[in-house]
């Protein structure tokens, strides 16, 4: 972001995952919404914390299984009924025969257009990480990033340190 | 990612660096005998190339098949690899479904083999063809004569499910290593952090991200257990869609997925056990996760049992002399060799299962693991060749042996296989490292 003023934000540091939690509900009591909080493993009592109810990436999964579906059923029937050639003795709709490839078109595109939908809502054409990202947080430590603080910054400062931050330090957005 | 017990004594319980750098350590630090096995696999590699270039160049008839045994080594292999696949899937989808927690630390390694499983079962069909640059026959696309596939073969179904198979596999395995990516992004420099960056796609554990990554997980696992069901079912009516006595049965689905599970747990007993191992694993892959694995071998032989027996009684209830003299020569005839050593490998053996002290060896339960996966061969063997020998007219009866051919892209299957789990277990972490880090922070925090 490039704008005038240079603002500057606030990274927390944490180390187990009930210091974190309470962080961001003490946070969000205080009114803030718009922060990052950064685990190193999957932790729904996190997600729960932050006000995270559904993922997106299940309308990605739904549209593409429907898309699947379709796809696979207008393939084999419009095949077969593009060249009407009687085999094994079978209609020239089979659709039992078929729906082993309606059944399997339905899968693979459900999984594809989920993953699609995770590279789309987590990767956002980021080309470098958040500036609030630090290493350790890929080990042990869990982070809670403020990106601008503006002159709330001490008493941001003093809650953060009260919920046990471990190490706290300002960053230049 | 499920936050069950893993029965792990509580002194020994590592912390979460001590985690992240035990299951990252073995990356990048090849010794001399990593080297070796990789040069044993490039030499069978090479064996089975070799082969089947010149089979390529001369033609099928370098292989064994004929009629009236049309289908030999490299269908057996094919169905063998396919069945080895399911395991993976079964560990990691099916039991994270069902909330076992045990899964956590072998279920990478076993994802893992499910792909290069495929990998290799995939080539057979490609083999077999003979002409191989024909295959693309079974891709649907429009082509000038306006012939498209016949959606009614099990041959189009196979491919279609095998492929799905392969690419969901694919993304499932991927998306559960992105996390672990990213920790080898922020633990190593130069190049390899520029190759773990780009691989792990920006990902720095935000909880938003990983409110994607678990909705994602989950449905990759509902969707994978129907799909790993689906797979060797169309597997099984390659066989039974046709009027072979022996094949045509209904029972062909649950029987093969049943027999894949049991070869594919086998196998990744045989794998584990030396990985663990050589990493120096013994903290994270515990006896009790062999205990499990092995009583899911014993439980899925049970199964397989029944079915044999099965198919000798419904041969006999249906009081079909083609039926019965199918089954009677399968037992007595020219192939009894193999039958009885299938019989031996996957029924009698794994009844040692039922003991806890064969249970807890390693190196008795590694034993049972080479007789199953010996056997299972053995099965697609008996089932596909057996039927064929001896179908309906006597005057159409023939002996099939295995030629060199077979024999050395046989030999090289197992070198490719191995090949790729070698250059995976020194590239990547064959533990997720995010879910044991999921699991210990919980036993950490709250000590249960």
């Amino acid at each position: 972001m490039s704008t005038a003023i240079e603002m500057s934000g606030i990274l927390a540091h944490y180390d187990t995952l009930g210091a974190t939690r309470a962080a961001i509900e003490r946070l969000r009591e205080a009114g803030h919404t718009d922060f990052d909080v950064f685990s190193p493993f999957p932790a729904p009592e996190l997600e729960e914390a932050m006000g995270i109810e559904s993922s997106p990436v299940r309308r990605w999964a739904l549209i593409g299984g429907i898309t699947g579906f379709t796809t696979a059923t207008a393939l084999t029937g419009l095949t077969a009924l593009a060249y009407p050639l009687v085999t094994q003795g079978k209609p020239i709709l089979s659709w039992p025969a078929f729906f082993v490839i309606m059944f399997e078109m339905t899968i693979l595109f459900t999984g594809l257009f989920g993953f699609a939908g995770v590279l789309f809502h987590t990767h956002r054409s980021r080309k470098q990480l958040s500036a609030g990202y630090r290493e350790v947080f890929s080990v042990d430590r869990f982070g809670v990033y403020l990106q601008d603080v503006g002159a709330s910054l001490s008493e941001i400062e003093k809650l953060l340190q009260d919920t046990g931050a471990i190490e706290i330090e300002e960053v230049a957005a | 990612m499920a936050t069950a017990e893993i029965e792990v004594p509580r002194e020994a319980l590592p912390t979460l660096e001590q985690a992240n750098d035990d299951i990252s350590r073995p990356i990048y630090a090849p010794s001399w005998r990593y080297y070796l096995l990789l040069a044993i696999c490039g030499v069978g590699i090479l064996a089975g190339g070799t082969a089947w270039a010149i089979q390529v160049k001369n033609g099928i008839g370098m292989a064994g098949i004929n009629n009236p045994v049309s289908w030999g080594v490299y269908i057996v292999t094919f169905v063998f690899w396919v069945g080895i696949a399911h395991s993976g899937t079964l560990i990691s989808a099916v039991l994270y479904l069902t909330r076992s927690g045990w899964r956590t630390t072998i279920n990478r390694a076993a994802e893992a083999m499910t792909i290069f499983a495929v990998m290799t079962a995939g080539l057979f069909p490609l083999i077999h063809l003979g002409r191989v640059w024909y295959f693309y026959y079974l891709v649907p696309y429009p082509s000038t004569r306006l012939l498209w596939p016949n959606f009614r073969s099990p041959l189009v179904w196979d491919m279609f499910a095998i492929g799905t198979y392969f690419t969901i596999s694919l993304v499932f395995w991927y998306l559960g290593l992105i996390p672990d990516l990213a920790v080898l992004r922020d633990k190593f420099t130069g190049v390899k952090k520029k190759v773990y960056g780009t691989l792990a796609l920006g990902w720095q554990g935000s909880v938003k991200d990983w409110s994607h990554y678990r909705r994602l997980y989950l449905y990759l696992a509902g969707i994978a257990t129907p799909l790993v069901l689906s797979v060797h079912s169309v597997v099984s009516w390659d066989f039974a869609m046709g009027i072979v006595p022996g094949w045509h049965s209904t029972i062909f689905a649950p029987y093969f997925v049943a027999g894949a599970i049991f070869s594919g747990v086998a196998m990744v007993i045989t794998i584990m056990i030396p990985l663990r191992w050589a990493f120096g694993l013994e903290k994270y892959i515990t006896k009790y996760h062999f205990d499990n694995m092995a009583k899911l071998l014993l439980f899925t032989s049970l199964i397989v049992g029944y079915a044999y027996a099965l198919e000798f009684f419904l041969a006999w209830w249906s009081n079909d002399p083609i039926e019965k003299e199918s089954f009677a020569w399968r037992a007595y005839g020219f192939y009894a060799g193999p039958f009885w050593i299938m019989v031996f490998c996957n029924v009698v053996v794994p009844m040692s299962l039922w003991f806890k002290r064969t249970r807890n060896s390693l190196a008795a339960l590694f034993a049972v693991t080479i007789f199953v996966n010996i056997g299972m061969w053995y099965e697609r063997f008996v089932i596909i060749v057996t039927s064929l020998a001896h179908e309906y007219e006597p005057g159409g009866w023939g002996i099939y042996v295995p030629s060199t051919t077979e024999i050395l892209i046989l030999i090289g299957s197992f070198a490719w296989f191995f090949f790729w789990f070698l250059l995976f277990s020194r590239t990547l972490p064959v533990i997720s490292i995010a879910e044991v880090k999921e699991h210990l922070a919980h036993e950490h925090e709250h000590g249960h």
